[in-house]
């Protein structure tokens, strides 16, 4: 071993307080990062995965005419011969007035948004029916899903509840009719329908006056990696129709924009925490230099050059990146396995959606590493700067 | 050569124009009251610090135009030092810190070998993986000795080595470096208060106010009286 590295390795392994405290400087500010990803960059990901798996699937396809007039069956067959997908289903959107009479009070609700779906269909694309907490998913033509939030705000409404809607057709005429209440849905976050009435598409096309049309498709894949894959392939298949195909980056880029710019906002404060953790490190190698005066001087009048000193601090520097890195990576690993074995969610909130970003982990360690390093450049350069004479009148 | 620390009405002058040659395989001793300029003059020809005028040849080189990284090497190879308080490094076990010089020079050849055998000539092989703490300050000093000769260096510099020493471990220590210089055939230069420790030896350079002249003050004053 080189005897620069060794005698690095001694000093800092027998000042244990400012090796304990250099390290720790280092995991914290790994720890920041880490935590700051699996809240942030996982609430994040809850978000895209919630908007997916309820509303836009992996692809959206829509038309630049506002309504797809080709059949369900045509495109849902299209989709579902393609390998990657797992499901197509067509969804009609819209807005209605509400009222139901609840303990002998009428009770009206406007601007409701109203979801049209193929039960048979959906349940293949989405994971909407998963969220039913009472009663069942859309059954039939007479029957409405409320989301929870509509259900309160109609007074609690319940299962087998009756209630009226209205709908303005595309000739401006009201259509009037009434629905049994068939369930409720309640998602975790209240990212999935549950500002929404659920119905079934062909009543909404009928009410609305849209046979045969609908708004958009919603195509789950097996393998989300392969949207663009697939969104080209099916723009291609179609060439002289005026479809509008999205990935969920960009079906959801106005919902999710903001969001980017926040992340990236406390990723910022993360590294200016990894930040102050070097600057704790200058701190504590300031102190080690300070205490090691005497023999700075001594190795350098038996021949050190003032580069063998620089390098034993910068030695030094690297151990406590080393062992920083590596206790502050395996800190992070294991909240991030607690986060997502535990399927962590604040104050019952939207469930956080964890992954294990490699490629950060490894960019997070190699920094604090790097930090590490280049926070031991002044020490190691002051150290150089001791003269032996003067560094011996230090006893 | 001279040394002038301050400037102005601050200028304090530690070596004034002291002048003097030392023999290969000599075994001098520079003596004179404290304060007097006795370390000065050993930092100088140690090349620990440089004169404000005047040159130090040693082995016919004039130290005083060599480079920072040349002055380094040149310590390493051909001077060996002893301090006052052993300085050893106490990371660092018994054996490792006669092997520094070695290590720092890059020539590690049969390094082990030859600290193993000067520690066995110091009569210290039984601690040689002893942290150098944990050991006594005789046995440190002998250490130091051990350190200062592993690199066979030209001259061996000591700044009052058994100033720190019991008078039993002193004697011990001054017979060591004495039995060393004479099996060696090095020039040992030391600095010391105590010459009567050191018995006979080859010269005496006595510093006074900064001048440096031959044999004790005791001989000086009989000069001037004859």
């Amino acid at each position: 071993m080189d005897y620069r590295l060794r005698l690095a390795k001694r000093m800092l392994f027998n000042k244990k307080g400012s090796l304990i405290g250099a390290v720790l400087a280092v995991t914290i500010g790994i720890l920041v990062i880490h935590v700051n990803f699996v809240i942030f960059q996982g609430l994040f990901d809850a978000i895209v995965r919630d908007i997916s798996n309820y509303r836009n699937g992996d692809i959206l396809v829509t038309d630049e005419a506002d309504y797809i007039d080709k059949s369900d069956l045509a495109l849902v067959n299209w989709f579902e011969r393609i390998p990657f997908v797992q499901g197509a289903t067509p969804r009609l959107s819209s807005t209605a007035e509400i009222n139901m009479t609840k303990n002998g009070k009428l009770i009206e609700e406007t601007r409701v948004p109203v979801v049209g779906v193929d039960p048979l269909r959906d349940v293949k694309a989405s994971t909407a029916h998963e969220t039913v907490a009472e009663g069942t998913y859309v059954l039939n033509r007479n029957s409405v899903v409320l989301g929870n939030n509509v259900a309160t705000d109609l007074g609690n409404a319940q299962v087998g509840d009756s209630l009226k809607m209205l709908i303005v057709d595309r000739t401006g005429e009201d259509q009037i009719r009434r629905f049994t209440v068939a369930g409720i849905v309640k998602s975790p976050g209240g990212q999935g329908l549950d500002y929404s009435v659920v119905m079934h598409i062909d009543t909404l096309r009928d009410m609305m006056g849209r046979e045969g049309e609908t708004g958009s498709f919603m195509v789950k894949l097996n393998d989300p990696t392969k949207a663009i894959e697939v969104k080209e392939f099916f723009l291609a298949a179609y060439p002289n129709d005026d479809f509008i195909a999205e990935t969920i980056e960009e079906s959801a880029e106005e919902q999710l924009a903001g969001f980017r710019s926040g992340i990236a906002m406390i990723n910022l404060i993360g590294y200016f925490g990894m930040m102050s953790s070097a600057f704790a490190i200058v701190t504590i190698q300031m102190m080690l230099v300070n205490g090691k005066t005497r023999e700075i001087g001594v190795m350098r009048s038996i021949g050190a050059k003032r580069k063998d000193i620089l390098i034993i601090f910068i030695f030094q520097g690297m151990i406590i990146g080393a062992i920083g890195a590596g206790v502050g990576t395996a800190a992070g690993l294991g909240y991030t396995i607690y986060a997502k074995e535990t399927n962590m969610s604040f104050m019952n909130s939207i469930p956080l959606e964890v992954n294990y970003n490699w490629e950060k982990i490894i960019q997070t360690a190699l920094l604090s590493f790097s930090l590490a390093i280049i926070a031991s450049l002044y020490p190691s350069y002051r150290a150089t700067k001791l003269l032996p004479v003067e560094a011996m009148r230090t006893v | 050569m001279s040394k002038i620390y301050g400037y102005g009405e601050n200028q304090v002058k530690a070596l004034d124009h002291a002048s003097f040659s030392i023999e290969k395989g000599e075994f001098v001793l520079i003596v004179g009251s404290s304060g007097s300029g006795k370390s000065t003059l050993l930092n100088m020809i140690g090349l620990l610090d440089r004169p404000t005028n005047g040159k130090v040849f040693i082995d016919g080189v004039d130290t005083t135009k060599l480079t920072e990284n040349k002055i380094s090497s040149f310590r390493n190879k051909k001077l060996g030092f002893i301090f006052q308080f052993s300085n050893l490094l106490t990371d660092l076990t018994v054996l490792e810190n006669v092997l520094l010089p070695r290590q720092i020079g890059g020539t590690n050849g049969s390094a082990e070998k030859d600290a193993r055998d000067l520690l066995k000539t110091v009569g210290l092989e039984p601690q040689l993986n002893k942290r150098a703490n944990k050991i006594s300050g005789g046995q440190a000093q002998r250490v130091a000795i051990a350190r200062g000769l592993i690199n066979n260096p030209s001259i061996v510099l000591a700044d009052e080595p058994t100033g720190n020493l019991d008078s039993v471990t002193s004697d011990n220590v001054v017979q060591l470096m004495k039995s060393m210089a004479k099996k060696l055939h090095q020039t040992f230069i030391i600095v010391t208060h105590e010459p009567e420790h050191f018995g006979d030896v080859d010269k005496i350079i006595t510093i006074k106010d900064g001048k440096a002249f031959e044999g004790s003050e005791q001989t000086k004053k009989m000069e001037v009286i004859a």
